[in-house]
């Protein structure tokens, strides 16, 4: 700073700290008809100073030229391309034009940032290429590497804004081998941008210096991750969200709350590719930092201030969404189990069950544990409670009964935590869904157990806690909701009916069935038939009329339904033959509407291809056993 | 809506809308049916607010739909009926469905003036194109309103929505568009009040109807009306500056507001004062005083009034006077704040959303992970107030009119409706129906079927 005096200099940091406080705190009281006022200010001050030190700071001759001959250089280039130049080339960040280079490069960076901010890209654009190429000229080093990663950050929002992801990558993924350089081969704190402009006194200690370079980087990540996003490629846009999170942790950059919510979001996407060893970390991550935020306010505080109850509401809200992301890791895990242990009529597939069991090995938990390090949350004091959270619930595919109840009963504490927020009077929809979750573990683990009758309650149980909803809800503002339960409860009552057979079939033996058996039996079919019958008069128009179009997303719930009650009706257990009559006519009635829904709308065939072609077998064969059943009626009159 | 949306993401969004191909509607249409729309047009009455005389000609539209709609439903109603217990006037599948509308405003003096070009054209009733940088875009819609289209015309086809929410349903009209493209004069009207817009024609119909039918029905109408700001619900009948004189620091203070449904399906405004109203007139004496109060929390709070959405909620109680039945039916008319502030804040899909400059939140992250897959099972955001407000309205049952405002020199009329569509969209119904649970049913029939086949009796066996 040899040839400016240091009440110059004073003078232009005052500068510099008077453009700060213009853009960050005066702009946001700018008036609505001249929005950006205090960021013009700002503009005409950095102008300023970027005059002054280009005219007062010409240094000592020979090290200034390489400075301006950089400057003079056309754009011949793209400016990223190799990184390594960029760490041995050039002079270096600490010699005299080192340092002018990089507080002119950060005045340019200020001068772009501050034109993006008033919607002048292109300006904007050429003051930050102005400051990459400043920079050219220098070797990284921590007096510029700070300046490196912020200027391609801002170039990389300002390409992405434009729609051209693939620039904003470039510079964004430069950005990010930079830091990485750096880290590997210095890792001193850089100083700061704020730092070039700022007097002796007020320097920074070295924790801030990292602090804000690290979040730099963490801002390169966020990044990032949208344009992986917006260029389709997902798996690398989860793995630096996931960056970004871990790194907000790490540097204690974050809000609890914000947090937790994020990471309980990562978990849904990690689900549903089937990861559950990530989906876990991070919802207990998220249940462990979401605990940071503080103890919910207690009903009394809330009813004493407004703030409590604001704080109250919003920790309760958030904590049962979070449980209900829990709801959805056991279900999930469950399911998918399911999927892989079923044969084809839906049942446990024993053979493949022990093969599974047998190739569940040492290695695979080894190589979990690999990928685990990767991705580990937390810092020193939230590392065991995250760690005793996943001991809680297993991360395999649970492969029988006692694994599969453990994930259940997890599933089931949290169904119980999210109802306590997400009470029916309120919140029905939300209170809806958890219920159907609460149903399907329950569906879910019936899968497993091997006790018919066990398997039975369970059933019932699904039917206990939705019926009662079905019923008491409004018919016209929850129509989908009520669909989805009769169709399920349907579909409950059928399988129950399915195992009552099965456990008279196996005790009877050979026997015939008794009248208690008989009249259960028979109970079970007629509920069944009843929701899919409900399922079916939803449908119809307020007269009553039976829609000539079945709109597509009722289309195959509608034909199956159909299907389903002709199935139930010819198996419910008539003694009397009339009885029996009336009962095959109905199934043939149901039968005969799919295949002629089908003939008349051609393509619906291809939406229930089975249903239909054993509808079609039906309506062929069942009048034969009707004309039978006449035959033997008449007979016997 | 359209169908020809910019990438594939937004094209599945429409399509899975309340499992409704929203947009489409026009192409299921025949031919024949815009002359049949156009015919019945002209049979409308002036309601102009301030004498009240037309009778708003309710009767009338019975019989012609909204446009696109299947044809059979006006078969099945052959002659009008102004009330009906039987919920509604066309089909209960209309129920759920989102229609939108779209109107374009006049070009501006300024815009004349200054000869803007014009990108936006009407190509027929139900699509119009627009001119961008990337070449031509169709957009299509359930009807097209041009600048030649009176308040009148407009009403004329909402109308209708207004006897929906009389006879119990969840009907909901908005506007959105940027500022500037005729929202406010669409929904409210111009300030003197000459061209009523949606909001003070609907307090007429919905009287009118009420009058028709108060010999059979005993009627009650009550209102909140709300202001979202700043994702926070603001009670529109409380004064804020009656508050601010006693507490400085009211405005932290302001009691909280939640929109909530039981399950009777009763939405109700949590916190919000309900006011009841016996005439027009009362309505909008109420709306007026919602709206001064709107205006001054405004200036108070230095807010651009194009970040403040206003909500109307009028809830219809009505009993039968001869079987005692009761039915609960509710009209949320809401005017959304500009859309482009959303755009500019990074609501655009291709923009990479900036760490908040302030506070240094990433607060978009969320939002990034969220859209990593269209199938997370739970998104435990309530991303916000305004679409939680919405869902209510969209979700389920409801009836719901959406009006997009676009002005003939702009093109910007995607953003908002997209990240609607997206908030909204609804998972399949009967999730259980579309996989294929029933293996074990249709294995049990094949056997039997094999067994019918082969001339055996199939008796119990059959269970």
């Amino acid at each position: 700073m040899a040839s400016l005096s240091s009440e110059e200099w004073r003078a232009i940091c005052d500068k510099f700290t008077n453009a700060q406080n213009l853009t960050d705190v005066e702009s946001r009281n700018d008036p609505e008809n001249d929005p950006f006022r205090s960021k013009y200010k700002a503009r005409e001050l950095l102008r300023e100073i970027y005059c002054l030190l280009k005219s007062f700071e010409p240094g000592e001759g020979e090290e200034d030229r390489g400075a301006d001959i950089s400057e003079q250089r056309p754009t011949e280039e793209p400016v990223d391309g190799q990184t390594e130049d960029w760490f041995s080339r050039g002079f270096s960040g600490d010699s005299p034009a080192g340092l002018r280079a990089a507080k002119l490069g950060a005045v340019e960076y200020y001068l772009g940032v501050n034109h993006v901010d008033t919607e002048e890209l292109s300006a904007g654009q050429e003051h930050l290429m102005n400051c990459m190429k400043l920079l050219e000229g220098c070797r990284v080093s921590p007096e510029n590497v700070s300046l490196f990663i912020h200027g391609r950050n801002q170039l990389g929002i300002l390409w992405a804004g434009r729609d051209e992801t693939e620039t904003a990558q470039g510079f964004l993924e430069t950005a990010e081998s930079i830091y990485q350089r750096y880290m590997k081969e210095d890792g001193s704190p850089p100083t700061d941008m704020t730092e070039y402009f700022t007097t002796g006194e007020n320097q920074l200690t070295h924790q801030e210096r990292t602090k804000r370079f690290e979040l730099a980087y963490t801002h390169t990540m966020y990044y990032l991750a949208q344009v992986y996003k917006n260029l389709g490629e997902t798996e690398r846009a989860a793995t630096y969200c996931h960056n970004t999170l871990q790194r907000q942790l790490r540097f204690n950059q974050f809000s609890p709350m914000e947090w937790a919510l994020n990471a309980a979001t990562l978990s849904q996407y990690y689900i549903t590719k089937g990861r559950y060893m990530e989906g876990r970390h991070c919802l207990s991550a998220a249940t462990v930092i979401s605990g940071l935020a503080g103890e919910i306010p207690s009903e009394a505080a809330a009813q004493e201030s407004e703030t409590e109850s604001e704080r109250r509401e919003q920790l309760r809200q958030k904590r049962a969404e979070i449980a209900r992301c829990w709801i959805k890791y056991c279900l999930n895990i469950l399911q998918d189990s399911k999927k892989l242990l079923e044969d084809n009529i839906g049942e446990l597939d024993t053979d493949r069950q022990d093969e599974l069991k047998r190739a569940r090995r040492q290695e695979e938990e080894e190589e979990e544990k690999g990928r685990k390090s990767a991705m580990l949350f937390g810092s020193e004091d939230t590392f065991d409670s995250i760690a005793s959270l996943e001991e809680k619930v297993m991360c395999l595919l649970p492969l029988d009964f006692t694994e599969a109840r453990s994930v259940f009963l997890v599933g089931q504490n949290y169904v119980t935590q999210a109802k306590e927020y997400f009470q029916m009077d309120g919140y029905v929809t939300d209170h809806i869904e958890i219920l159907q979750d609460h149903s399907a573990l329950f569906r879910s683990l019936a899968f497993f157990e091997e006790d018919v009758e066990r398997r039975c309650k369970m059933h019932k149980r699904r039917i206990d806690m939705l019926e009662p909803i079905c019923k008491d809800l409004n018919a016209q503002y929850y129509l989908m909701i009520r669909r989805q339960l009769m169709f399920e409860l349907a579909e409950t009552y059928n399988e129950m009916m399915d195992l009552k057979l099965t456990l008279a079939n196996r005790q009877a033996d050979t026997q015939s069935l008794d009248n208690h058996t008989i009249k259960k039996f028979n109970h079970l079919c007629s509920a069944s038939a009843k929701y899919f019958q409900m399922f079916l008069d939803s449908l119809c128009s307020p007269e009553g009329k039976v829609p000539e179009h079945l709109e597509q997303e009722v289309l195959r719930p509608a034909l199956v339904a159909r299907f389903r009650v002709a199935r139930l009706h010819s198996r419910l257990i008539n003694s009397a033959p009339s009885a029996q009559l009336d009962s095959l006519n109905k199934s043939l009635e149901n039968y005969k509407y799919v295949v002629q829904y089908c003939e008349a709308h051609p393509e619906a065939a291809a939406e229930v291809e089975t249903e239909l072609e054993l509808s079609k077998e039906m309506v062929g064969l069942l009048p034969l056993k009707i004309n039978r059943l006449k035959a033997r009626m008449e007979a016997n009159n | 809506m359209y169908v020809n949306s910019s990438g594939a993401q937004n094209g599945s969004y429409s399509l899975t809308f309340l499992g409704k191909k929203v947009g489409r509607h026009h192409s299921v249409a025949p031919a024949g049916k815009q002359l049949a729309w156009e015919t019945t047009v002209r049979t409308t009455q002036d309601p102009v607010v301030s004498s009240r005389a037309g009778q708003v000609p309710v009767a009338a539209q019975v019989l012609d739909d909204l446009p696109g709609s299947v044809p059979e439903i006006r078969e099945q109603r052959p002659c009008p009926i102004i009330h009906n217990t039987q919920l509604d006037q066309y089909d209960n599948n209309t129920a759920g469905k989102i229609r939108v509308f779209c109107r374009v405003r006049p070009v501006s003096r300024i815009e004349a003036a200054q000869s803007e070009a014009i990108v936006v054209h009407k190509v027929d009733d139900f699509s119009v194109t627009v001119e961008t940088p990337r070449g031509q875009r169709e957009f299509q819609f359930d009807k097209v309103f041009g600048a030649e289209a009176s308040q009148e015309d407009l009403f004329h086809d909402t109308n209708r929505l207004i006897q929906s929410a009389i006879d119990g349903y969840n009907v909901c009209i908005f506007a959105y568009g940027q500022t500037g493209s005729g929202k406010t004069y669409t929904m409210v009207g111009d300030k003197e009040q000459k061209n009523p817009g949606i909001m003070p024609r609907s307090f007429n119909a919905m009287f009118d109807i009420i009058q028709q039918n108060s010999n059979k029905f005993d009627f009650k109408v009550s209102a909140y009306m709300l202001e979202l700001y700043n994702d926070r619900l603001q009670d529109l009948f409380v004064s804020q500056s009656g508050e601010a004189h006693a507490q400085p620091q009211s405005h932290g203070q302001a009691k909280r507001v939640e929109i909530k449904r039981n399950r009777k399906g009763v939405v109700f405004a949590q916190g919000a004062e309900t006011k009841e109203a016996s005439s027009a007139q009362e309505l909008y004496a109420l709306f007026q005083q919602a709206c001064a109060n709107r205006h001054i929390s405004a200036t108070k709070m230095n807010v651009e009034s194009s970040r403040s959405h206003l909500i109307v909620g009028i809830m219809v109680e009505s009993k039968n006077m001869t079987n005692g039945s009761v039915n609960t039916g509710k009209l949320s008319l809401v005017d959304l704040a500009g859309s482009e502030r959303a755009a500019k804040t990074g609501a655009k899909d291709h923009q990479l959303k900036e760490a908040n400059s302030i506070n240094k939140s990433l607060s978009a992250l969320g939002d990034v992970i969220s859209a990593l897959s269209a199938e997370l099972p739970h998104v435990p955001y309530r991303n916000s107030k305004l679409t939680q407000v919405m869902q209510d309205s969209l979700g389920g049952n409801a009836k719901t009119l959406m009006i997009a405002n676009i002005s003939p020199s702009e093109c910007n009329l995607d953003e908002t409706l997209t990240s609607l569509i997206y908030a909204t969209r609804v998972k399949a119904i009967t999730n259980n129906a579309q996989r294929n649970v029933e293996s074990k049913e249709i294995a049990h029939l094949k056997e039997v079927i094999i067994k019918l086949k082969s001339g055996q009796t199939v008796e119990e066996e059959d269970v």
